[in-house]
């Protein structure tokens, strides 16, 4: 059917005012219980019309709403809605895991999910004792973590930890490799992600790698320094526009004192060198206990200063209290949160319902979860593929779909391609989300990774009614054509996972 | 229903509502069908789709990510000021290459030098705009929009493509080199831009042609509120596959580009690769108008000294080459670059060997069609506003009209939405 039998057949009026043919598309659900030589025949259902255009609401001289091209949301039933919650908070299902969550009903998986508390990764071997003649490698540590999310027992927690990864960001490029921070930092998240949000915002603090990223372990009373005090407040709880720069440099001395610790490792490596070069090995070198950041109080600010607000001589537990007390904190992350889980312009009612919500729990992050999930809003139409996948995401999916593990390394390797990799994200305000994953680059890479993917296996599951299972059997014509055509099930695999629809979530 | 973020969804339906199109690719396409890749490049160069607007004029943007020190690049070499106020970092002065007697550029952009002395470099002090913010994220937004007023959403170079050039139809006009993501200042919803992170690997795996068919087909017609700009970007993939492999067999490089500078942490961008592959798609006539690359790591909050002094030595190397290969292939006077960053630094260093974030920069305009020498005035030191940093004296969107107007001879004022004073710093066309 090409495009001007479509035209042809498109029912829409035409609208004055419009310029051009009225072209029309079909959104196609194919239908259930494929046979296994291929699909049933597509039943056409024409246009979906869709509710009024928010807009035109706002702005009633607008042209007036004939009918839209969108998926039909098939989250009223059951099985969609399960999909629905494993695509984003698991980073995709088996066939298995799709089977047990259907059969256990969708609220008995949210709690499944939520209440499971992380499964610790197997160590990184070499990270704890790196130094700088042997540093962490990049493509290991990645990997180590890709073989964490794909084979855990508690994928939530391991999307959570994602979550954090992104939001309190670092890098390896400047933590360095060099020493285990950019290693312990991931466990830091891990063990934190499903607590309380004020406990984490100090363990974030004092992290090391954090301490490394921005500068805080640089930090001292005579010479504070601004850059984790104004990124603790504009990106990790508050938002632009909501303090000032007085703010930000009071910020910087109310926290200064911190510095990052040394290991045994470090601490030879160091004596080491010294001799190596023929100087003395340096003086009072102790190997630290914690892996934490160490509180120095001679390397603190003495005097009051006025934060937020308030004036008096503060300590880090302070300034993080103070933070908390902000209006502003509850909306910022849950607004983030929404984007991330549920569409991305969460409306303000929502944001603020469940905002509320969370700081009555006293910031429990689980609380947070439980009711995005929960929330009618997470199921609505407009919450259908209103999310774009991240590559790691996309990526893990696949390897879920394929039932094949072993694809660690290569999603680790692949990543960078696509805009991704792991522990690098392009700045401090971590990765990018929804349209800005979407460019000639990143669709081009996307579909590489299926074909070098499905070429490599010299055996595939058998496709069956992976459809169903994977994009809820809603696809385009286009979609549904291919399958429809293909002859085996390597080509089904490589619509299905290169398709548009498992771009989506 | 909040109007302040008006996001894709609702700007793409609106265009299904109003114009019968789907963003980002005309009707044209639709009609041909999206299983043949249209004959883009047999077209003529010149894309431009409004009239009057016939240059060969091409723009390339470099991004230094981070807020890069201006008074570390342009250095103030007879303000005493600057050494109170640096007492380690301002040992630059003393191995700056003098442009006159009170500005020095940092020792390191020999190659920048010696195009200064040519006349192809004009440096712009002082620019910035007014209520400055020092957050990378909101100032790297005012700079892509040319909005201090934050209410654009669009980049003002995407907004240029958009209103003078028929992207659509030839998708490499907006071009992004050695990154994987549209950068801010070319996007615009309406509009198609292409981005290539690295042109080896710039082709479909497997039966690449097979593959490239099925993805066509697959990547039409698609429903949703990203179906539209998926569909786009995949028939851009398409395109630009066709295109390089054609720009690839008729270019060598005519310079020695290098990224193997050392910095003191690794570079995550290949700024020299990326600028070569900018120039092949400007020295083989793909249509190219406006070019974007990226160098990160300049937000020097600690050991400034030797960090700036590696990437003042990566962007000088990696510019040089890049305006050599043009010069060889005869394109140098065709091409302006540009350098821009979120905010220069603080004028007073801070006890870690850094400066924290600042305000008004010098901007860089380099290329043969440059009216070169020094513009704008030197920020005083000597009076530093309330946050204690330089005050601006050229808006930053005065620089942008003078691409826009002179440069590439569009509306400058219609894609900025006002009028602003006028740089010179574009040599007039002869006769």
């Amino acid at each position: 059917m090409d495009e001007q039998d479509l035209r042809r057949r498109g029912s829409a009026p035409s609208t004055p005012g419009r310029r051009g043919p009225r072209i029309s598309r079909r959104t196609v659900l194919v239908g259930a219980g494929g046979a296994a030589i291929g699909l049933a025949a597509t039943r056409v259902l024409g246009l979906h019309k869709l509710g009024p255009d928010p807009l035109a609401l706002v702005n009633p001289t607008s042209a007036p709403i004939v009918n839209t091209k969108d998926w039909i949301s098939p989250l009223e039933r059951p099985e969609a809605q399960v999909a629905q919650l494993l695509r984003r908070a698991t980073f995709g299902m088996t066939k298995a895991q799709y089977d047990a969550a259907l059969s256990d009903g969708f609220k008995t998986t949210v709690d499944k999910l939520i209440e499971t508390p992380a499964a610790m990764p197997k160590d990184l071997a070499g990270a704890d004792a790196a130094t700088q003649d042997k540093p962490i490698n990049v493509t290991a540590l990645q990997t180590w973590w890709l073989d964490q999310i794909l084979s855990t027992p508690t994928p939530f927690a391991e999307r959570m930890t994602y979550f954090w990864h992104g939001h309190f960001t670092s890098d390896f490029r400047k933590v360095t490799t060099q020493t285990p921070f950019i290693y312990w930092q991931n466990l830091t998240w891990r063990r934190n992600a499903l607590g309380n949000f004020r406990d984490m915002l100090y363990q974030v603090t004092i992290d090391p790698g954090m301490l490394r990223y921005l500068d805080l372990g640089q930090s001292t009373g005579k010479a504070p320094n601004e850059n984790y005090s104004r990124e603790l407040m504009e990106l990790f709880t508050m938002g632009v526009g909501t303090f000032t720069e007085d703010d930000v440099r009071a910020g910087a001395k109310a926290l200064a004192g911190w510095r990052e610790p040394l290991t045994q490792p470090m601490v030879d490596y160091l004596v080491a060198r010294a001799q190596q070069q023929g100087r003395a090995a340096p003086k009072n070198l102790v190997a630290d206990t914690v892996k934490t950041g160490i509180y120095d109080p001679n390397r603190a600010y003495k005097g009051s200063v006025t934060y937020l607000g308030v004036t008096k001589q503060w300590d880090t537990n302070m300034v993080l209290d103070r933070i908390m007390q902000q209006d502003s904190v509850a909306p910022y992350i849950t607004r983030k949160v929404l984007r991330e889980f549920v569409m991305q312009d969460p409306p303000d009612a929502y944001v603020n319902r469940i905002a509320a919500g969370w700081k009555k729990s006293n910031y429990d992050i689980k609380t947070l979860m439980r009711d995005v999930f929960m929330s009618p809003e997470f199921l609505s139409p407009v919450a259908y593929r209103s999310l774009v996948k991240s590559p790691t995401e996309v990526m893990v999916h696949m390897s879920r779909a394929l039932e094949q593990p072993a694809l660690s390394r290569a999603i680790a390797t692949s990543g960078s391609g696509m805009g991704q990799a792991l522990f690098d994200p392009p700045e401090v305000g971590g990765w990018p989300s929804n349209a800005s994953w979407v460019s000639s680059n990143n669709v081009l890479t996307r579909v590489n990774f299926v074909v070098s993917t499905l070429s490599g296996m010299p055996k595939l599951p058998a496709f069956g009614s992976a459809h169903q299972t994977h994009i809820d059997g809603i696809v385009s014509e286009g979609t549904a054509q291919l399958l429809n055509g293909s002859s085996d099930d390597q080509t089904r695999w490589l619509i299905l996972l290169a398709s548009p629809e498992f771009q989506l979530k | 229903m909040s109007m302040q973020n008006i996001g894709i969804d609702k700007i793409s339906r609106r265009d299904f509502l109003q114009q019968g199109l789907v963003f980002g690719a005309g009707a044209r396409g639709l009609a041909a069908g999206y299983a043949a890749v249209p004959d883009v490049f047999a077209k003529a160069v010149y894309s431009a789709k409004g009239a009057g607007v016939t240059n060969d004029k091409i723009l390339v943007m470099i991004q230094l990510g981070g807020g890069n020190d201006g008074l570390q690049t342009v250095i103030p070499l007879s303000d005493p000021k600057y050494r109170d106020l640096r007492p380690s970092l301002g040992k630059e002065a003393d191995a700056a290459l003098p442009l006159d007697k009170d500005h020095g550029l940092h020792q390191n952009l020999k190659g920048i030098k010696a195009l200064f002395d040519q006349g192809k470099v004009a440096v712009v002090q002082g620019v910035g705009y007014p209520a400055p913010s020092f957050s990378h994220f909101d100032s790297i937004r005012v700079w892509e929009t040319g909005d201090p007023t934050r209410r654009q959403q669009d980049g003002w170079l995407g907004k240029t493509i958009e209103k003078n050039y028929d992207s659509a139809g030839h998708p490499l006009v907006g071009c992004a080199t050695g990154t994987t993501s549209t950068p801010g200042m070319l996007r615009d919803l309406q509009a198609t831009l292409t981005v290539i992170n690295d042109q080896a690997s710039f082709k479909f795996q497997g039966n690449s042609d097979n593959v490239d068919k099925v993805m066509g087909t697959l990547y039409t017609s698609t429903p949703g509120i990203y179906g539209a700009l998926f569909d786009t970007a995949m028939s851009t993939v398409r395109d630009t596959v066709a295109q390089l492999k054609t720009s690839a067999a008729k270019y060598v490089p005519k310079a020695a580009y290098s990224d193997n500078q050392k910095l003191v942490f690794s570079s995550k961008n290949q700024l020299a690769a990326a600028l070569q592959l900018a120039s092949e798609l400007i020295v083989t006539g793909t249509g190219v108008k406006v070019l974007h690359v990226t160098l990160g790591g300049f937000d020097t909050h600690y050991t400034e000294q030797t960090r700036h002094a590696d990437l003042m030595a990566y962007l000088d190397s990696a510019v040089s080459a890049f305006h050599a290969d043009l010069t060889a292939y005869g394109m140098a006077d065709r091409v302006l670059i540009a350098t821009w960053s979120e905010f220069g630094r603080r004028p007073q260093e801070n006890a870690s060997g850094g400066t924290d974030h600042g305000t008004a920069a010098p901007v860089f305009l380099i290329g043969d069609a440059v009216k070169g020498g020094l513009y704008g005035q030197t920020p005083s030191l000597s009076k530093l506003d309330s946050s204690q940093n330089v005050s601006f004296n050229v808006d930053f969107r005065s620089v942008y009209q003078e691409i826009l107007t002179s440069h590439l001879g569009v509306d400058g004022p219609d894609v900025l939405g006002a009028s602003f004073d006028r740089l010179p710093f574009i040599r007039p066309a002869a006769g």
